[in-house]
């Protein structure tokens, strides 16, 4: 269907403006001017800035600068989780562009992990990938691949290619029409109300009964206190890549169209700003 | 258990199990669960002497450590296990060659390199995607500084080393620990159906019941320092044990 793959696109480039500051307890020489830069929604922070480090290392010297970490009004922010993400879950009620504090020193090791390099970012975007595959086919899709297929998912995600990843991702979103679905629905669902960092449990997209679970059907049985109750005002919004989708939207459908590259659907919950 | 998967009512049965032996053998497990839920992961904590040799692997054949037979975090275990698909005799097969039963502090005695006392966590949790346990861990020094990915390599055996290195997917990578969401250290658990495989069939075949998470944790708890005392199934079956060296 045209109008659905329109979707893919969508979701595909879709971008969040970002400035980039340089935390004023960092030792410069001269002083350091905020870089902009237009993050896609579905990367990873640390495959995105290589130029942010470049912009702010003209102005360091080599001895101050350990590895490159970034942080929103204090909170670490966790360069394994997509951008998208990360903008919907802290910031997404604010006004652009998202404010984000580049740091070189001190890396919170109690709270981010390391990322020494790419390979590490495409080993956990591959284990991603592999995770979301054993719950939709018990990993038979992603084991059926050779190693140059899983290399063409990362590479379309590294250079930014829809056309090249989507060859590939399309057989990750096959299902056979008798079962009605993917075995289960990846998915996970982020909060900042408890310490919990996500949930992500067994859901299947069709119930016993032939049943075409919704995005409503998936809160309800694990996390119920993002929905409304009747006749009182929303207490929270539930958030994909930046929409608020409506309830009733089947669960399989999302999960094929609205999931990041990594095969998850990532879900945020936020509190309704209260204006 | 007919499969060579874990669903999750069967996890916590497991980890009941275990938590019962390792009060009476005075192990350290305990179970934490995640608040308001039946949610929850064992626990332990440990305190480890470790020979930080940061060394890359092939410079330790020929070292004095390999010429060290009852190293206990490395005895018995030198299988194929975690990375290729595993053989049920040799795995039982090695584990009758252990004869450390006593020894069961995760203490690997290699004499080269200097010795460090190091504090470590294990964290037993299960993963729903696929459907086993999955071991994370983190280490620090008495004072507190956590290790780095390239500390806890170096502490891993040189025989380990070279069998996860071969494999990057089943390797011990840093991950977000699902729980509560800080950094520990992994071992990769989509492997794990293809060892349990053979262990699990094996008790089948032989009519003995089995504890997959103690089996599975005799694997890979040793790779990390981590060891199983084998007090623990011979607990399970006091008559097993006059009758058959195999261990569950």
């Amino acid at each position: 269907m045209a109008d659905d793959k329109d979707v893919l696109r969508d979701v595909w480039f879709g971008r969040i403006p970002t400035c980039f500051t340089l935390n004023q307890d960092e030792v410069t020489e001269r002083e350091a001017e905020p870089y902009y830069l237009l993050l896609p929604r579905v990367s990873y922070l640390t495959l995105v800035t290589d130029k942010v480090k470049k912009h702010f290392l003209k102005v360091m010297k080599a001895e101050d600068v350990e590895e490159m970490w970034f942080e929103y009004e204090g909170t670490p922010l966790k360069w394994h989780y997509p951008i998208g993400v990360l903008f919907d879950l802290h910031a997404s009620n604010t006004v652009l562009p998202w404010s984000i504090t580049v740091h070189f020193k001190n890396f919170p090791d109690r709270d981010l992990l390391h990322c020494p390099s790419s390979s590490v970012i495409e080993a956990h975007f591959m284990s991603s990938i592999k995770e979301a595959d054993a719950l939709k086919h018990k990993s038979q899709v992603v084991n059926d691949m050779q190693k140059k297929d899983h290399k063409q998912l990362w590479m379309g995600l590294q250079n930014d290619k829809f056309d090249q990843f989507w060859a590939m991702n399309r057989k990750l979103m096959e299902y056979s029409t008798e079962d009605g679905g993917f075995r289960y629905i990846p998915f996970r669902i982020y909060q900042t109300m408890s310490d919990r960092p996500f949930i992500q449990k067994l859901f299947r997209p069709v119930s016993p009964e032939g049943n075409v679970h919704t995005l409503g059907d998936l809160l309800k049985e694990m996390y119920p206190t993002a929905l409304p109750n009747d006749g009182e005002p929303k207490r929270y919004q539930v958030v994909i890549h930046g929409i608020e989708p409506l309830l009733e939207t089947p669960l399989q459908w999302l999960s094929e169209h609205l999931s990041h590259p990594d095969n998850f659907l990532h879900i945020c919950i936020i509190p309704t700003p209260t204006d | 258990m007919s499969s060579s998967v874990l669903d999750e009512q069967n996890f916590h049965h497991c980890c009941r199990l275990l938590l019962q032996q390792s009060e009476q053998l005075k192990d350290g497990w305990s179970w934490e669960a995640v608040q308001g839920s039946e949610e929850g992961y064992l626990r332990k904590t440990a305190l480890r002497s470790v020979v930080t040799d940061s060394r890359p692997v092939w410079d330790h054949e020929g070292s004095s450590s390999e010429s060290e037979p009852h190293t206990p975090c490395h005895t018995g275990l030198d299988q194929s296990g975690l990375v290729a698909p595993v053989d049920a005799d040799s795995i039982e097969g090695d584990i009758d060659d252990e004869e450390d039963e006593g020894e069961d502090e995760g203490a690997c005695t290699v004499s080269e390199g200097s010795s460090q006392v190091l504090q470590y966590e294990y964290h037993i949790v299960y993963s729903c995607s696929y459907c086993t346990p999955v071991l994370y861990f983190r280490a620090s020094t008495l004072e507190g500084k956590s290790l780095s990915l390239e500390e806890v390599w170096s502490s891993v055996h040189p025989n380990f080393r070279l069998r996860l290195q071969n494999s990057p997917l089943n390797t011990i990578t840093l991950q977000e620990h699902p729980l509560l969401g800080q950094p520990f250290f992994m071992l990769h658990p989509c492997r794990t159906e293809e060892f349990m495989r053979p262990v699990l069939q094996a008790a089948q075949d032989q009519h003995r019941p089995v504890n997959y998470v103690l089996s599975w944790l005799s694997v890979v708890g040793p790779v990390v320092g981590l060891d199983v005392p084998l007090k623990y199934s011979t607990q399970l079956h006091p008559t097993a044990s006059l009758s058959s060296t195999k261990p569950d």
